[in-house]
């Protein structure tokens, strides 16, 4: 199949750029902040608070940038099969084994040997599935 | 007297930096938006990122499910290949007399054209084998047509540096992320041959026609004769255990003629779009024909009800678009027994004894037999 046009990057080096820029000046703010505390004995606090936001701001910034571990969807999940017994009604559950599907005879009832077949085919949710 | 130097060029740093802000702040409003452009693109391009990975695992993944099958022809990639970058068009809708009729008509062409590739590709595969197999190969279909169109937004917003082009993607990117690895999900439970969310209408069908004679009545759907509280039900469902929708709208229509419409009522069972906030598996009740896709199955259903004055209900199990197409849900696959239940409830209250009812599962029938 054709390789894309542009090669997609994971982070832009301008974004980064321009988050460094606005870090190193907040910074300065602060500095300017504390010399004149230092010198004058009185803070400004609205320097203080607008350069400690602007550095909280774009250090967040930074963070999120970092690189993350992918996750596209082809994990496998655990799958399970509900083995039911004909006479006994017994339900024994199993992992999904290649080949498995609803209402296929199965293995014969552990309990009382007799013919069973896979009654529901299911997987569990991930907590984080809603 | 004082000691320190004078500042270079008479300015201190104090002054210094707020030069530098006012210049950062005269860029900003400048160039902020062309800034903001800059953002949303890395955004898109990292979401374009995992879209290119999706598509490329997944067609690995088709091929390589393809191979386990045994003896696949030489060319398999590029009929793989040819077969992802394959379309389909709807007929013109100008003239809307006989749509309908059109629609099927593409639709069944399509099917057959990629049942015959898949024939050729596994010359030794079983109707089933072929059945999992075309269906399967939707998945990295889907993925491939879902990141070309993105690419395709994301390059032409690039290019003309529209905010708006690149704004209205950013805006529907998440669904279609979504929507993406759902797909992705579904290549696994159709590699496996494992249920899906879909296909709970035909479990439910599946559960009632256990052990019973059945008939093929339309093409890939087959029908049994079932008796429940006194009444005989015509219990119809998709053939499985290979992936098949069938044709339930075709296979209620030649019912209800070959009984020239002594039917006492409808049932279908589908899984519905479950919203935000209510729990996956949960059963409700509707009127009306529960019955998704191009709309044929569906139109076949009303019209032949309307010509016999035949009343229809519905039953709907709701699920996610993440959990309609990949491997069934053990919440959906617990709401079998509430829906068997209330169709039960249903034929009581509504039917005489010794009447003739329908009851429908629809959906995608993979992994599930009858």
């Amino acid at each position: 199949m054709s390789q894309p046009a542009n090669a997609a990057k994971r982070i832009s080096f301008f974004f980064i750029a321009v988050i460094s820029v606005l870090l190193i000046l907040s910074f300065i703010s602060l500095y300017q902040a504390v010399e004149t505390y230092r010198r004058t004995g009185s803070a400004d606090p609205m320097i203080i608070a607008l350069s400690g936001g602007a550095i909280a701001l774009s250090s967040y910034m930074l963070l999120q940038t970092r690189r993350k571990p992918l996750k596209l969807g082809f994990e496998m999940p655990k799958v399970f099969a509900a083995v039911q017994c004909t006479s006994c009604d017994f339900t024994n559950i199993r992992e999904f084994q290649t080949g498995d599907y609803i209402l296929k005879e199965a293995e014969p009832c552990p309990k009382c040997n007799g013919p069973s077949f896979i009654s529901s085919i299911y997987r569990k949710a991930e907590e984080k599935e809603d | 007297m004082s000691t320190e130097s004078p500042p270079p060029l008479g300015l201190d740093i104090d002054t210094l930096a707020q030069i530098a802000w006012l210049g950062f702040f005269v860029l900003y409003m400048f160039y902020g938006q062309r800034l903001q452009i800059k953002i949303m693109l890395r955004e898109i391009e990292g979401s374009l990122f995992r879209l290119k990975l999706m598509r490329d695992q997944g067609r690995a993944i088709a091929i390589s499910a393809i191979k386990d099958l045994g003896n696949p022809a030489q060319d398999l990639a590029d009929r793989v290949d040819r077969m992802l970058e394959h379309l389909t068009f709807l007929p013109v809708d100008l003239d809307p007399a006989g749509i309908i009729k059109k629609i099927e008509h593409t639709v069944d062409v399509r099917d057959f054209r990629f049942k015959d590739e898949v024939r050729l590709m596994l010359p030794e595969a079983d109707e089933t084998q072929v059945n999992n197999v075309t269906n399967m190969l939707e998945a990295p279909l889907v993925l491939n047509q879902i990141y070309k169109i993105v690419r395709h937004l994301y390059l032409t917003g690039k290019k003309t540096s529209s905010f708006y082009i690149i704004l209205q993607l950013q805006m529907i990117l998440p669904q279609v992320m979504k929507e993406a690895q759902a797909f992705a999900r579904a290549l696994r439970a159709f590699t496996l041959g494992q249920p899906i969310g879909d296909g709970v209408g035909a479990l439910v069908a599946a559960r009632l026609m256990h052990g019973k004679e059945e008939r093929e009545i339309a093409m890939d759907t087959v029908v049994s004769e079932v008796p429940i509280e006194g009444r005989m039900a015509f219990v119809l469902k998709a053939k499985g255990p290979g992936g098949n929708v069938g044709k339930p709208g075709e296979a209620v229509r030649r019912i209800l003629e070959e009984r020239e419409g002594k039917i006492a009522g409808i049932i279908l069972i589908d899984a519905a779009q479950r919203l935000e906030g209510e729990k996956p598996g949960e059963v409700m009740e509707a009127t009306g024909v529960a019955i998704g896709g191009t709309g044929v199955e569906k139109y076949k259903v009303e019209e032949v009800a309307t010509r016999y004055k035949v009343p229809f209900n519905a039953i709907l199990i709701k699920e996610s678009i993440g959990d309609v197409i990949s491997t069934m849900r053990k919440e959906i696959s617990d709401s079998v027994e509430d829906a068997m239940g209330r169709i039960r409830r249903i034929i009581r209250e509504s039917t005489k004894e010794g009447d003739y009812v329908v009851i429908a599962g629809i959906g995608n029938t993979i992994g599930i037999a009858q």
